[in-house]
């Protein structure tokens, strides 16, 4: 198959994506099964049924579904590979953290639940290979780093520091993977992509009150961003970030956050501008016939919509202030 | 009889329809790999597709056409036997037949990624179909003018 297949083939896919007109009648919907009754006569209808919290698995359904569709007609699969590549390294967290406790006495520990079924290693091979400690067939080299990362835990019984060597790992994974694809649209994705989650991690650091010193170790390399710049960020004042960013693209995010001192509230706001941000490194292929890459967004366009549907739904079905969830899906198109 | 002067002729006469054919089975099929794509999702568009498709088309069509003209010049038509021409008027009718092979090739692969692009614009919206017709029909003005050219110069040399 070809890319002008692929591509030609999504731009009739994306005419069944969720818009701005169908969320708003989600959200003004008086009760869950109202807006269940919206969402049954859209594409995640296969999905439906059973109990009214059931809607979170017909989301991941859909969601498994299009990347499965996907995998039929695009013609490299690790495009694909390198979007389920996070929801791998989640679920390697997931059953390290519960091993971690089982092995500490907590039999009820596992998490399995937690898991995704979104990632490109099948999940019950996964849990074999963590649970018989046979990490030969596992891809990126990550037998080698489950290794350490017992190691650290044996040594600090610290998750955190777990997770770290994991998103480490991930991220130069996913560089990796990326430059392997000779697509520099999706090198430059992969590159921004890091420096969103450097930007993410400096936010939240803050909110710690983390000096540069305490938090460079936090931050992963292969972004745009040197972890070292980012970390200095941490010695300056939360209202200069936004100019001292403002050489380079991802620093435009920055401008949710205005002059706001409320760091909690502003993350979801730059967090959200972040997401947006990565979009757009790929939508210079949205006039083109066979870009690759087309691909990618075509799949964060679809992760997007289907995070905006969890947010809607829950907000429903919690009865939540409608305003507050109409500003938080006001990105929707 | 001046062999080499009919060879060149027929030379050029071959290439006005291998060229310009060529150039529209690679158009057709760009457009056709990405109609195929589009109703995957979409059956109905079957139509609308097919227009864009087609246009590619049209470049192997001149170049058949040219060759015909030619073919009637030597008189390699109708059972009447060849006309004799000396190597020079040979050359002149090769080079009448390069602008339709040549813009003839070229033309059609770019219509067809054209036609590509038009598709996928009918995909998201089926009411632009006269907007993306248009598209691709200006490279065929191209193709068109080659065709006149080949045909003015091909009228212009005498046997």
């Amino acid at each position: 198959m070809s890319y002008v297949y692929a591509v030609s083939r999504l731009r009739g896919m994306e005419n069944h994506f969720l818009d701005a007109s169908f969320f708003a009648r989600l959200i003004d919907s008086p009760t869950l099964e109202d807006a269940l009754k919206s969402l049954s006569e859209t594409s995640y209808s296969r999905w439906l049924g059973g109990a009214d919290g059931a809607f979170d698995r017909a989301i991941d359904e859909e969601m498994i579904d299009v990347c499965k569709e996907l995998s039929q007609f695009v013609p490299d699969q690790e495009l694909i590979t390198i979007f389920k590549m996070p929801h791998d390294f989640h679920n390697v967290k997931v059953l390290l953290k519960s091993l971690f406790r089982v092995r500490g006495g907590d039999l009820e520990g596992r998490r399995h639940e937690l898991l995704s079924r979104l990632g490109s290693i099948p999940l019950e091979e996964l849990i074999t290979a963590l649970e018989s400690e046979e990490y030969a067939f596992l891809p990126w080299n990550l037998g080698d780093i489950i290794k350490r990362c017992w190691l650290l835990w044996e040594q600090a019984k610290n998750p955190q520091h777990v997770e770290l060597l994991l998103d480490h790992h991930l991220f130069a994974s996913m560089l990796k993977l990326a430059e392997s694809l000779d697509v520099p649209a999706v090198v430059a994705w992969v590159r921004n992509k890091i420096d969103a989650e450097n930007l993410r991690s400096l936010v939240r650091l803050q909110r710690m009150n983390y000096t540069a010193m305490d938090g460079e170790p936090f931050f992963h390399f292969g972004g745009n961003l040197r972890p070292d710049d980012v970390a200095r960020l941490l010695n300056e004042p939360v209202e200069t970030w936004g100019n001292l960013l403002s050489h380079t693209d991802i620093g435009s995010a920055f401008e949710a956050m205005g002059d706001r001192s409320d760091l909690r509230a502003a993350l979801s706001d730059v967090s959200r501008a972040l997401d947006e941000h990565l979009i757009r490194v790929l939508e210079s292929s949205k006039y083109a016939t066979d870009a690759p890459e087309y691909i990618l967004l075509f799949l964060l366009n679809k992760e997007a919509e289907a995070q905006a549907l969890r947010i809607a739904l829950v907000s429903v079905a919690n009865d939540l202030d409608r305003e507050f969830t109409r500003r938080l899906l006001s990105h929707v198109r | 009889m001046d062999l080499l002067g009919i060879s060149l002729a027929l030379f050029g006469a071959a290439l006005a329809t291998a060229l310009a054919g060529i150039g529209s089975a690679i158009g057709i099929q760009v457009a056709g790999t990405s109609a195929a794509g589009v109703m995957t999702e979409d059956p109905d568009k079957f139509a609308s597709c097919l227009i864009l498709q087609a246009l590619p088309g049209t470049q192997g069509i001149y170049g058949l056409l040219i060759t015909f003209f030619v073919l009637n010049k030597l008189g390699l038509l109708g059972g009447g036997g060849a006309v004799a021409i000396n190597w020079n008027q040979g050359l002149q009718i090769f080079a009448a037949c390069m602008p339709v092979a040549l813009v003839g090739w070229i033309s059609a692969i770019h219509q067809g990624k054209t036609s590509a692009a038009s598709i996928q614009m009918i995909a998201k919206k089926p009411e632009a179909m006269g907007k993306a017709i248009i598209l691709p029909a200006m490279v065929e003005t191209y193709a068109v003018l080659a065709l006149l050219t080949s045909i003015l110069m091909l009228m212009g040399v005498q046997v």
